[in-house]
Parts: structure tokens; sequence; C-alpha cells
């Protein structure tokens, strides 16, 4: 009964929270140090409701105005297509905007890559990055390779004979993370065989034997690998991560293999914003960051902590922009 | 030549699949699959070509209603393009005003236009149904529509 | 028997005070969100997950359930009144849902809707209960020369989905499948006739198909008729009785449905919307007045109904015994589950048996809660077609516009809804059927990615789609269901 009464009580919280905060506009002066919000903040999910943007995006949404780390009304806007270049294109027109900010990882890297946008990082203020998730590769569990190096050794060998599966297209996450450590593993790159496929249908195909490699984000594999139906031969990370079944994942570095990849996620802004709103902005996701209630969150959903100013973030980006352009170069797939 | 109708619907989905062959011959190769992006599209190509020649040798077989379908008054066909001209308009409109605001004048004047004279009613129709779908959108189900001018 | 007890704690946790009352609010807010232009269970799943957070699980996720397939139950209500489909996995309802609102019985309609959907929903529940753990081997079992097979399958039925014209039927579907080719092409990554234009990446949303073509279509017709009084029959709302012979119709669909239905939901990457397809094609194949079909017949409205509820409970099988989302609405669910705590999956029904269990259990009550909730708002609902018609034209045109954008959030989607509706009129001046356009717009997508799927896996060795029993025996039936309307039509001929 009582979390009902909850429910109902937040809806009329809703509804009063935002009913002031357009009529609080006026207050809160400024002077030219400090930079306040004094209207409704923007944060654009350049994707449709539900998808990992858009999660992202409502779970620091709420944490900020929960407990008030951003007192003005942070609104979540949907702007899906071209994954994610609609919504970039949104944000890019909102030049110098501090109150236009969107959540993004490494798709705003690899998609002006394969030609598919005109804008990638370099055209936003990069703000603070939040959380790290990472790829972790997997086959079935009676498959007959039982490390990384094994099942590279017979790519090396006859690479017809492997299938590697993943959600996104060529180009994109789960086959360039897959190709990145696969290349440092000495594997000719232009053989491997990747086929995509959407909606957790990828995981089906590893199931039912029709595909060998499963190329996904560490934590679609830990209720499967419980439970026995598949092996993780490898994970991206730089050390071996925390947490029940996590612990047992043996990164590639461990195998000798030097090669890591992050599923990064963080916020940026419309190019050209002002110093001070971005020390504003640091500033509040380093709190957000530190949160308890954020921690809860990322708990929850299996990321980890990795909180980078604006500053780190950039140079960051450049780096992996780097690398990520050599593979494709290679691949004969950037433009 | 294009003496029946087929004919000349027929001429038209040949000019459609040939646009769409000349655009799928364009496309670029990826050198990793045995089965490029090119294959089906192609093949629906050639498939609308066989098809349209289909339909030009094909009897009309219509019956009476269908083609009386067709007889459409000049003036009806007028009043068409007036409610596309005010649907284009609206969507135009639709993030300049936002969605309220836009709304509202659609359905005002949409209606007033096919012709309802109650303007009472209508005048509290436009105003309250889109008031009541914004409200709904962007308070309880926190999707946000278009603001526009208004303030919240 | 540990499931027998997992049930048992299953039924506790769902007729529990608490239980009903979520249950309750789920299926409410379900079935309005469901209602709205646009919105369909993956926005209703996505805007309840915030308001969830920090419940209780079980409660939470019975309550996500309910908003879940109360949101595909409310969406036929548009469907058969307006028109225009407010879900994907309600278009099918429209071919004959409208057509019967048409001939003033509007109430019937949608109480046939509303107790097919409740028939699909409760003996999908009852299968979800005993087979659930059986059934998580097929769920995996179909790789991709299997669903290149069921898509083709699928497609063969085409001819069969229009009166008139064999030839016109066939080219809205090549016409259809070639608008579903716009797009980065998944497996390379080539972009295909987008012209450069960021909106066209991701393809055109099947909603502005069938939006344009169903509703925006219909509104050029009511726009020409709009002083044609014969159509005051549209006004009228009708009985809502169903007599014991239209009653007898809808069982045999219904039975059949309920079955199939499930069976494609639990299907990953099947789901609703080709359910209620494949539903209404073989409904219409097997009936013995296949004439009917598209002019208001009871078995049109009662099969895809039937069959997307059906699917929506078999979507749970993959979801809580694999942990594998089959489809985009319970990829957001599985999100659902994530937010609280849960880790869906092959060990959830040992480890959290109440939450397994209770969810199962709940959609019982869901779905009589469901039942007469709508039955008795009906006439309210059906009011809408007392609406002045220039009125209802203008509301009809702001219900499609808010539905596209609800879900792309930009202009050119409107756009592009506007020139699929003047698409949609012209096919219909020239007797071009747009059911066939719809379908190989939802099913060729499918099949060609099956397609090339699986060359790539057997480099490109055909042998691939007759090695699979699965895939050969579905390729066996749609190769049969092609050439048996041959036969019949050589047999009449020659008599």
């Amino acid at each position: 009964m009582r979390k009902l009464l909850f429910v109902f009580i937040l809806f009329c919280f809703v509804l009063v929270t935002t009913a002031c905060a357009s009529e609080s506009k006026e207050t809160s002066g400024t002077d030219e140090k400090n930079w306040e919000p004094e209207k409704p903040i923007e944060l654009v999910a350049p994707a449709g409701a539900g998808g990992g943007w858009d999660t992202t995006a409502r779970m620091a949404a709420k944490v900020f105005n929960e407990t008030g780390i951003i007192e003005q009304d942070i609104g979540v806007v949907n702007k899906p297509g071209g994954g994610g270049a609609v919504g970039w294109a949104y944000v890019a027109g909102h030049d110098a905007s501090p109150y236009n900010l969107f959540v993004a990882s490494p798709p705003i890297v690899l998609i002006p890559l394969n030609g598919q946008s005109e804008y990638g990082h370099e055209d936003f203020t990069p703000l603070a990055n939040m959380i790290a998730d990472y790829a972790a590769f997997a086959v079935a569990k009676d498959a007959k390779w039982d490390n990384l190096n094994e099942l590279f050794e017979d790519m090396k060998k006859d690479p017809e004979s492997i299938t590697v599966v993943g959600t996104s297209s060529p180009g994109s996450m789960d086959h360039i993370q897959f190709v990145q450590i696969a290349k440092a593993a000495g594997v000719d790159i232009s053989k491997i065989k990747y086929v995509s496929d959407q909606d957790g249908v990828g995981l089906t195909q590893l199931l039912n034997g029709s595909v060998d490699v499963f190329s996904t984000g560490v934590s679609e594999t830990v209720e499967q690998v419980k439970a026995g139906t598949i092996k993780v031969l490898g994970v991206t990370s730089e050390e071996r991560l925390e947490g029940e079944v996590l612990e047992d994942f043996p990164t590639a570095k461990e195998q000798g293999i030097d090669a890591t990849f992050v599923n990064w996620r963080g916020f940026f802004g419309p190019p050209n914003m002002d110093e001070n709103a971005i020390k504003y902005y640091e500033e509040k996701f380093k709190k957000l960051s530190e949160s308890e209630e954020f921690a809860e969150i990322r708990k929850q959903y299996g990321w980890d902590e990795m909180y980078m100013n604006s500053e780190e973030y950039k140079t960051f980006l450049d780096k992996q922009k780097e690398e990520i352009k050599t593979l494709l170069d290679e691949l004969n797939l950037s433009k | 030549m294009l003496n029946t109708l087929n004919k000349r619907v027929s001429c038209v989905l040949l000019l459609l699949a040939i646009g769409y062959l000349v655009l799928a011959y364009q496309l670029p190769t990826y050198p990793y699959t045995p089965v490029d992006a090119d294959v089906i599209p192609k093949g629906l190509g050639f498939l609308l070509v066989g098809l349209a020649i289909c339909l030009y040798f094909a009897k009309d077989s219509e019956t009476q209603e269908q083609k009386a379908r067709r007889n459409i008054p000049r003036k009806d066909i007028g009043a068409l393009l007036a409610v596309f001209a005010f649907v284009f308009l609206y969507i135009t409109l639709l993030e300049i005003l936002g969605f309220v605001v836009t709304t509202a004048i659609f359905i005002f004047f949409c209606s007033l236009f096919l012709g309802y004279r109650k303007h009472i009613t209508n005048l509290i129709v436009a105003i309250l149904f889109p008031l009541f779908m914004y409200i709904t959108f962007t308070q309880f189900l926190k999707i946000s529509l278009p603001p526009g001018i208004l303030p919240f | 028997m540990g499931s027998i007890e997992g049930i048992m704690t299953g039924f506790q946790v769902a007729f529990s005070m608490q239980g009903i009352l979520y249950v309750l609010i789920g299926v409410f807010v379900g079935t309005f969100i469901g209602m709205m232009p646009g919105l369909g269970p993956i926005s209703a799943i996505a805007v309840m997950i915030p308001i969830t957070f920090g419940m209780d699980p079980t409660s939470a996720l019975v309550m996500m359930a309910g908003v879940y397939y109360g949101a595909i139950f409310g969406g036929s209500t548009s469907s058969i009144l307006l028109n225009a489909p407010g879900v994907s996995g309600t278009v099918a309802t429209s071919f004959d849902g409208y057509p019967m609102a048409q001939q003033g019985k509007a109430g019937k309609a949608l109480a046939i809707a509303a107790i097919s959907s409740f028939v699909g929903g409760t003996v999908s529940v009852v299968l979800l209960m005993l087979l659930a753990p059986v059934l998580s081997s097929v769920a995996i079992s179909f790789g991709p020369p299997a669903y290149f097979a069921l898509m083709f399958m699928g497609l063969t039925a085409i001819t069969s989905l229009s009166e008139g014209s064999t030839i016109k039927a066939l080219i809205s579907a090549v016409v259809g499948f070639m608008v579903v080719t716009i797009g980065i092409d998944a497996q390379t990554g080539t972009q295909r006739f987008t012209f450069g234009n960021v909106n066209l990446l991701e393809g055109l949303d099947f909603l502005v198909i069938a939006l344009g073509l169903f509703a925006l279509a219909e509104v050029c017709s009511l726009v020409i008729n709009r002083k044609d009084l014969s159509m005051e029959n549209a006004h009228k709302l009708g009985s809502l009785r169903i007599t014991k012979k239209e009653f007898k119709e809808m069982s045999g669909p219904m039975t059949r449905q309920s079955f199939l239905g499930f069976i494609l939901g639990v299907l990953p990457g099947a789901g609703a919307t080709i359910a209620s397809f494949i539903a209404y094609i073989t409904e219409k194949k097997i009936a013995k007045h296949p004439e009917e079909f598209g002019k208001g017949s009871i078995k049109g409205v009662a099969a895809p109904e039937t069959a997307n509820n059906a699917a929506t409970s078999g979507a749970f099988v993959p979801l809580l015994s694999l942990g594998i989302p089959g489809s985009g609405t319970t990829a957001v669910m599985l999100g659902a589950f994530l937010v609280l705590g849960v880790q869906p999956g092959p060990l959830l029904m040992t480890d959290r048996p109440e939450i397994f269990w209770g969810i199962i259990a709940s959609m019982y009550i869901g779905n009589v809660f469901l039942l007469i909730l709508n039955l008795p708002l009906i006439p309210y609902i059906a009011k809408v077609l007392k609406i002045p018609r220039p009125l209802l034209i203008s509301l009809v045109i702001m219900f499609s516009i808010i539905g596209v954008y609800a879900i792309s959030f930009n202009t050119f989607d409107l756009y592009m809804l506007l020139l699929f509706g003047v698409v949609g009129f012209i096919m219909r001046l020239y007797a071009f059927p747009a059911p066939p356009f719809i379908l190989a717009f939802i099913l060729g997508g499918m099949m060609e990615q099956a397609f090339r799927q699986s060359l790539t896996i057997s480099n490109g060795s055909l042998f691939i789609f007759v090695q699979e029993p699965i895939a050969l025996t579905l390729l066996i039936i749609a190769f049969l269901s092609f050439i048996f309307p041959l036969i019949k039509l050589l047999r009449k001929r020659q008599a």
C-alpha cells in the first residue's frame, strides 16, 4: 500500500515541481564567474526511449533533480535516428547554448568515421565521462576453445569456419571491439566473418550453434555464465573486473594480448560552450558520479565508475579515435 | 500506346523500377560478405520491371465501382489539396510555434474549412484537446513535445 | 516437483492484496498509454521505469508486465474506430475492424477485440505456465535459415491478402519491400537509398508507413465523402452483444491463434506484429468464405487480436527463462528488470521463484481486469464516432501526427507520413491493395537479413537452407501453400 501511495505522490510531485520550475525563472542572478542555469536544462538522448543512452540520460536527470545537485528541471528529450546522427545534428544547431546537453558513448567516435554523420566528438564540448562498460567475447559452453589465444589460433588457420555475431552493423561497436582485440593477437582482420543481428537474437544464435562467437557487453553475459550455457573467453578491460562471476573473466591483457576497449558513457554539450558553464557541469557531474544514489544505479546495471573531466575526456577521445581509425583504414571501411 | 489505364500505370512503375535499379547499381561494394547489400535491391528492381510489363499486357479487370472511385468532383479535389496544404503547414509550424498552439489552430481551421459550423464547440475542442495531450505527454509520461512559444 | 511449489508461490504473490493492486495499476496505465497515439508498449514501459526505481521488485515487475500487455490490449481501439493503428501489432486488426465500424458495428468490433484479446492472453498464460521451462529450447531453436524460411512462408501468403488483381498485389508487395531497403544495411553498414539524408539512415519507421497508408489515405476518402449521407451508418455504435452464432464463428480462430500466436511470440525477433499478420493470413486461407475478409469479418478481427496478445505472453518465455529479449519491447522490459536488481535468465526460476511465477500468475488476473475494465468502457470510447465528420477528420490527422512525432521527434518523418498518405490514396484510386505493401515491409527486411546472415555463415552455400530441418519444413509448407491454389485453379478450369 505504501509503495502505491509513493507512486501517486511522485506523480503529483512531478506535476508540482514542473509547474513551479517554470515560474521561478527570474530568480538567481548570475555574475560572470559562477555560471548557474536559469531555465530548465534539456538532456538529449540521441535514440528512442528505452535504449542505453535513454536509460543513462533518464537516470542521471532523475538523480540530479532528486538529490538537488542540480535544482533546475532537467528534461530528457529523445532524438532518435541515424544511430545518433540526428540527435548530434540537433545539438550542434544549439551553438554555445549551455542548456542542451547530450549523452554519448563510442558510436560518436565510430559513426563519423563510417561516414554516417558529419559531426564527431571534436565538434562538441566534452563535459564529463561517467561510466565504463567493457566488451566480452563469449562462446557456447561446449565450444572447443577455452581462452582467446586458442580461438585466435583457429581463426588464423581457418577463418572461414568461425562466425562472429554482434548487435551492430560492421564498422560499429560490437564489430570494432572484436576486431581491435583480434588484430592485437595477430589475426588477419579482413578475414573475420561477422554477422549482425538485432534485438538480442545474437545470443540466441550462439546458443543454438548457428554462430561461434558473440561479441557483446560484459553485463549481458553474466547470467548465462552463471547458468552454464556459455563461457566468456575474454573481456576488454585493463584489469579484472570486480564482482561475483565478473572476477572470473580473464582479460585479454592477461592472456598476452595487448589491447583494451572501453565502452564509456558520458555527457557532452554543444560546440563553443562557455568556460564557466563547462566548469559548472564538470563539478555537478563529479558530484553525481560520487553520489550514493548514482552508485546504486551503476550497481544495478553493472556499470563501472569512470569519471573524467572535460580535459581528460577530450584527450581520451582523441586517442580512441586514432586507434579506431587505424582499424577501419585497414578494413577499408573508413570514409 | 497508352490507351488503357494499366498501360499508363505500368509505365509509371517501370520508371520507378528503373530509377531504383540505377541507384542499386551505384551502391558501394563491401568486400567481406558473400551476398552484398546490392543483391536483394537488384532482384527487387528486376522483379518490379517484370511485374510492370505483366501489368502492361494485363486486361483491365476493374469493376464499375472501382472506376467510379476515380471520378472525384473537381470541388472535392480542391478540398483535398487544401487539407494537404493545412497538414503541410501544421508540420512546418509544429516545432516553431509548439505543439499546443499549432494543433489548436489546425483543428479549428481544418474543421471550419470542412464545414463544421458550431464555432464554440470547435474552439473548445481545439484548445482543450491539444492541451490535454500535451500535459499527458510532457508531465505524466515525461515524453517531450515541442513547447514552442508557450512558457511551459 | 519444484515447479508446482513455484506456481503456488506465484499465485500467492499475485493474489495478495498488493499483487492485485499493482496488476490493476499496471493494466490501467498500460491500456491508457496504449490508446494514446504512437505510444506502444515500448514507450509505456520506458516511461514507467524511473517510477519503479526503489520499489519492491516483485510488485514493480508485476505492474510492468501489466503495463506491457495492457498497452497491446489498448492499442486496437484506434485501429478499429479510426483506421489509425497506434501500435504495429494492431495494424492487421484494422483490416476488418474498421470496415465493421463503418457498417455501424463498432461496438461489436471492439467487444470482439476485447474478448479475443482476453482469450489469447489467458490461453497463452496457461501455456506459459505449463511450458515455459520446456519452451526455452524452442525459443533458441531458430537459426538464421529458419528465420528466413519463416519470413518467406509469410510472404508467399501475400496474394491471399488481396482481392482482385494478383499482379497489383505483387507490385504493392515489391514496392513495400523496396521501401524497407532504405537505410543502413545491417550486414555491411552500406547506406542504401538514403540520398545522404541522416533522417533516412535508420530507415522509415513502421508507423510512418502504416499511419500514412491506412489513416491518412482514409482521411482523403473521408474528405471526399464528407457530405455523403449513405455513410450515416458509421456514426452508429451498434449493439455490443455477440450472438451465439458469432461466438461460435470466433471460437475457431481464437483457439488456433492462441497457440500459433504464442509460439511466434516465443521466437526472438518474431513478436506481436508478425504473429497478428500470420494469424490473419492463416485464418483467411482456411476460412470457408475467405471473400468476407477485409469487409468486416468477425474472424478477421478475432484472429489478429488473439494472436498479438498471445504473442505478448509468448515473448516472456525467452525473457524470463533465458534472459534473451526477443524484441525491442522485451529489451526495454529487461531494462526494467535490471533497474530493480533482478537478472532474468536461466537461474531466475530457481533463484527468484516468487518473481518468475508471480509475474506469470499475475497475468491471469491482469487479463481478467483488462476485460472488465474495457467492456463497460466500449460505449464511451465508441462515442468517438459520434464526433461530426469535419472535426473527426482534423482529430485523426492530429492523432497520426502526434503518433509519428512521439517516435521520431522530428518533422522529417512527418513529411514522410504525409507523402505515404498521398501514396496510400493513389494506391486506393488505382486499386493497389495496401496490406501486401505493409506485410512486405515487415517481413521483407527481416527476410533479407536472415538470408544474408545464413549465407555468410555457410560461406555462400545455399545448402544451408535445406540442411536445417526447421528451415526445410517451413520452406516445404511455403511451397505447398503456393502450389495448392494453383492446382485448385487448374481443376476449376478443367471442370
